[in-house]
């Protein structure tokens, strides 16, 4: 009676650990995920602006490595960085990863870059999150 | 004749800059869910604002999958099990400013604008009637707002078991400066 109780003590311990261990379980790195999609960024805009919806399901949620040329690299308030790759009208927009240390912060308008990053939708440009650059 | 002249006149040189929208795809939208047992908020710095001044039009729109919280599993229950983030993968605001009298936005200075016109999200949609603050400083329009949002209203589903984890009402700020769309 005394061992089942015991047995039953460390069940709910585990149970307790895993669950604190799940509540503070860190993002996933960025750099180490796998990429769902490889594409250049005039082709993932044509995609959304052709057809969101279908868009939507072959990216949204996806990481998706995009290739393109920079137009535009804008600061964010809280020290992060945006960085516009050319494709239509607005481009695509890739948000550094504020959990990545990046080995570079800084861009220039007109050289060609991948990033990979979580594709987040259609809102004027594409938007990929958490973006790291891949080499 | 000569008034209409300068009717004329007067209509060619401002009709062009009167007709000119703003607009940002960095605005700062941020949520804080506040309970005595949890404190849950996140942030997105990729919400679109389009202001006409012209119509007194104001158009948001944000990406749910944007917002980003210091807990992954918070944001991965925020996606899939509250905002269902893959099935309604944005939400909107459409609306007019509903004092136009008070608010200039060619003039520099701080006014507080009325907004009514329509929220979208999690597939439901509702009118809603939101306060905000407009800056005019050399030609350049900032804007902040803070709502509230109720997610019962929106058919945002919260478990039993977290019911009190999650405010009744969870307080939306949205900061957002704006340049002159040029698209």
């Amino acid at each position: 009676m005394k061992r089942i109780l015991w047995i039953l003590l460390g069940i709910a311990f585990l149970a307790g650990a895993y669950g604190v261990y799940l509540y503070n379980k860190p993002h996933a790195k960025m750099e180490k995920a796998r990429v769902d999609e490889q594409v250049e960024a005039q082709a993932l805009y044509a995609a959304f602006e052709t057809d969101e919806a279908a868009a939507n399901t072959r990216f949204l949620g996806k990481v998706v490595a995009v290739t393109g040329q920079v137009s535009e690299v804008t600061p964010t308030d809280d020290g992060g960085l945006k960085v516009t790759l050319s494709a239509g009208d607005f481009g695509v927009s890739c948000e550094l990863d504020p959990l990545t240390q990046h080995a570079r912060t800084s861009f220039t308008a007109g050289e060609t870059v991948t990033f990979k990053g979580n594709c987040t939708g259609y809102n004027l440009s594409v938007q990929l999150a958490r973006c790291v650059e891949l080499k | 004749m000569n008034r209409y002249l300068l009717f004329l006149f007067a209509l060619l040189l401002g009709g062009p800059a009167f007709s000119q929208k703003f607009f940002t795809q960095d605005a700062k939208v941020k949520f804080l869910s506040e309970t005595p047992i949890e404190k849950i908020d996140a942030t997105n710095n990729s919400g679109t604002i389009v202001l006409d001044p012209a119509a007194g039009r104001v158009e948001c729109k944000v990406l749910i999958k944007n917002f980003l919280f210091e807990k992954a599993l918070m944001q991965e229950h925020f996606n899939e099990n509250y905002m269902e983030s893959t099935t309604y993968p944005n939400a909107t605001f459409k609306g007019n400013v509903t004092n136009p009298g008070e608010v200039s936005f060619t003039k520099d200075g701080t006014y507080t604008a009325k907004l009514s016109g329509t929220m979208s999200m999690h597939g439901v949609e509702k009118p809603a009637d939101i306060v905000g603050k407009i800056t005019v400083k050399n030609g350049v329009i900032s804007v902040h707002s803070d709502f509230a949002v109720a997610p019962a209203d929106y058919n945002i589903p919260i478990p039993s078991v977290v019911t009190d984890k999650i405010a009744k009402s969870v307080k939306v700020t949205v900061d957002g400066t704006l340049k002159p769309m040029n698209k």
